[in-house]
């Protein structure tokens, strides 16, 4: 795997992407057609999707990240964001971008604990 | 004002865009720059680049380092002969675009930098410059 490629890789039933340092648009796009396969070939809950590595977040990508969630919702999963660094929060926030209601955690652990709850306080609980 | 060094990267194709950026994170961190303020002036040539290959196809990135005083700062001038921005007061507001984009590369970049002209004829092309100071 080179520096720049995304690693896609299944755990139990999560879908584990963690994006490149410095993704060039292409890779950027290949996010959204690489994780939309993989949701469609494997039974999972959902995705994490690991920026921890990710030194900018520029509106593209952004709008993108934003793009795939919203894909994936569709096709019945959740997308939990994994591992912002400040930098990257502090400067995509000045820059404006948003990232829809994509859920986000500190770290990949947290993620999977959020993904893996079943019910997690979304959905309202039914009285006895 | 004393020039240090200066360089320059042309945006012909979309994989330019993250060569422009590889560019500038070198040269603002080997100029001191923090993390955070790396990312700032990154995320600035990113948008003003993307916005002079997806407005005009192409046109130059051209960067140089200075130093005033005690202070060090670095400019960005992105070049195009593009369509060129009828309204540039207009083009800087929030929400702004006419390229289907999200609006903000403009208004954005603007905010991540201390300084920003825009110089804009409609039918020749338009030149953005943009600077960041590094305060330590």
């Amino acid at each position: 795997m080179s520096d720049e490629s995304i690693s896609v890789i299944r755990i139990r039933d999560v879908l584990l992407v963690t994006m490149p340092a410095d993704p060039d648009d292409t890779t950027v796009a290949a996010l959204q057609e690489r994780t939309l396969e993989a949701m469609d070939l494997h039974d999972v809950r959902g995705l994490v999707l690991d920026l921890s590595k990710v030194e900018i977040l520029d509106s593209y990508f952004a709008r993108t990240v934003a793009e795939t969630a919203q894909m994936v919702g569709l096709m019945g999963g959740e997308t939990i964001i994994a591992g912002m660094s400040p930098a990257v929060a502090i400067t995509a926030t000045e820059l404006g971008v948003t990232l829809g209601k994509t859920r986000t955690a500190l770290t990949i652990d947290r993620a999977l604990d959020l993904i893996s709850k079943p019910g997690d306080g979304t959905r309202p609980r039914r009285e006895p | 004002m004393n020039l240090e060094d200066q360089g320059e990267v042309k945006i012909k194709q979309e994989a330019d865009i993250a060569m422009a950026r590889r560019a500038i994170r070198d040269i603002a961190k080997k100029l001191g720059f923090g993390i955070t303020e790396t990312a700032s002036i990154v995320t600035a040539a990113s948008e003003l680049s993307r916005n002079v290959f997806k407005y005009a196809g192409a046109g130059v990135m051209q960067w140089r380092t200075f130093t005033s005083g005690e202070n060090k700062g670095v400019e960005l001038r992105f070049e195009d002969r593009g369509p060129g921005i009828a309204d540039v007061n207009e083009a800087v507001r929030e929400g702004y675009s006419t390229g289907g984009g999200l609006g903000m590369g403009l208004p954005g970049a603007k905010r991540l930098m201390d300084e920003m002209e825009i110089d804009s004829t409609v039918g020749k092309g338009t030149r953005v410059t943009v600077r960041k100071w590094c305060r330590r």
